[in-house]
């Protein structure tokens, strides 16, 4: 799978990583059960710091998108549901992107989701 | 491509025909003098006395197959610069499989009949008199062109903006090779426990097989500012790497394992090297000193176009 990252834009580097890996997810390029580069060689890859690759792991792990186990590095959740589940983790993304460029709260956000459940 | 052409498969299938013939013309014109069965192997004791034998009919059957099992082989690795290889083969089992007929002229018992080992010297001239007729005939077969695969200018491209930074990785694994490699490890143990002692130690040789079939049976490739690097999955070394600095450009294209690698693993061939698990889609990156580099595996195209933009950025920095 491709990861690309652009230093000088203002989304973090973690979250550009994981966006690659949704993305990759979500068209297939990656499939369930498929390993990940481990954190310290994929920041030797891009030359950004390990700590950046293991926040943007962390956050796909919260996703639910892939598993963290000592040893056996990152993979990606097996199951053929993980590609929708990429997607949907996007979309819920950009909205939350969005809410907070109209000057939505958190809360605010979230009632809005809530109600959306219901 | 460095595929064979259908004129070196002919030149390199001839010899086991011509040989097959004689052996054949020379198997009727003795039939009636050859003992049945015959002497078709011998030991060290008495100076080449037989200890094998095989019927007089089926001998035939047999060293035909072996011809035409042999010329099979050739045909399907054969190089121009190994033509000769061909003939001289041809030339020391045809000439072996005459003697040994020889050998057996007119013997009353087959047990009786000696093979002296002078024999293997004169299968030898007759490999060296072929090997050199094959070297003449070489002259016969163009020269292989040498690869000539895209450069970075016209392969594919990633569009990456000026301060973006991008990095290609992916896992390519073979199953055979697994399953292969998996049993030679498996056999050792197996065999210590199973077999006493002085017997088992084939087993040993489980570990040669093993070890490095395990190492390549799924592989990471990366495609990076560095370059193109493929390692073992579980481990980070040994590892091959092709330094950006070297590359002159990448395309994706199927690659045939025999034909172009002579088969599977780490291949290294004249111009030509390649880590191959299976045939199909493959990163063939082409070097500055016109070599290439291969390594099967999916989604070549993508990681082609980002070593080709890598290329190209560095040429402009």
């Amino acid at each position: 799978m491709l990861f690309r990252v652009d230093p000088a834009s203002a989304v973090p580097l973690g979250d550009q990583i994981a966006a690659c890996v949704r993305g990759a997810l979500a068209d297939g390029s990656a499939a369930p059960g498929e390993r990940l580069p481990a954190a310290r060689e994929l920041a030797d890859s891009l030359g950004v710091n390990v700590h950046t690759v293991l926040r943007g792991y962390q956050r796909l792990r919260e996703e639910g998108l892939i598993e963290l186990r000592r040893g056996r590095g990152a993979v990606v959740v097996p199951g053929a549901t993980a590609p929708d589940r990429a997607r949907l983790v996007s979309r819920l993304r950009e909205a939350a992107a969005e809410a907070r460029e109209l000057g939505l709260t958190e809360e605010e956000f979230l009632d809005l989701a809530r109600t959306s459940l219901g | 491509m460095n595929r064979a052409t259908p004129r070196l498969r002919v030149l390199a299938a001839l010899p086991f025909v011509l040989v097959l013939l004689a052996y054949l013309l020379v198997l009727a014109l003795w039939y009636d003098r050859l003992p049945d069965p015959l002497a078709t192997h011998f030991g060290p004791e008495g100076g080449g006395r037989a200890d094998g034998f095989t019927g007089r009919t089926a001998s035939a059957f047999v060293s035909t197959a072996l011809l035409l099992g042999t010329a099979v082989g050739w045909n399907l690795f054969v190089r121009r610069n190994a033509l000769w290889g061909a003939w001289a083969t041809a030339g020391f089992t045809g000439t072996l499989l005459v003697l040994v007929l020889r050998d057996n002229l007119d013997a009353a018992d087959a047990a009786e009949v000696v093979s002296p080992l002078v024999n293997l010297t004169l299968a030898a001239a007759g490999a060296a008199l072929l090997a050199l007729a094959g070297l003449a005939l070489t002259r016969l077969v163009p020269e292989e062109e040498p690869a000539a695969g895209p450069g970075a200018e016209d392969g594919p491209r990633l569009p990456l903006g000026p301060s973006e930074v991008a990095g290609w990785s992916r896992t390519s694994a073979s199953r055979p090779l697994t399953v292969l490699a998996v049993l030679a490890l498996a056999a050792v143990p197996v065999t210590l426990l199973l077999a006493p002692w002085p017997g088992a130690w084939p087993a040993l040789l489980g570990p040669v097989v093993g070890v490095p079939g395990l190492a390549l049976a799924r592989v990471r490739v990366t495609v990076d500012r560095r370059g193109l690097t493929v390692r073992p999955a579980l481990v980070p070394r040994p590892r091959v790497r092709v330094p950006l600095d070297e590359i002159a450009g990448a395309t994706a294209r199927d690659v045939d394992p025999v034909s172009e690698f002579g088969g599977w693993g780490y291949r290294v061939r004249p111009r030509r090297t390649g880590v191959v698990l299976r045939s199909g889609e493959a990163l063939v990156v082409r070097r500055d000193n016109g070599h290439e580099f291969a390594v099967t595996v999916s989604d070549a195209h993508t990681a082609a176009a980002l070593l080709n933009t890598l290329v190209e950025r560095r040429g402009r920095l």
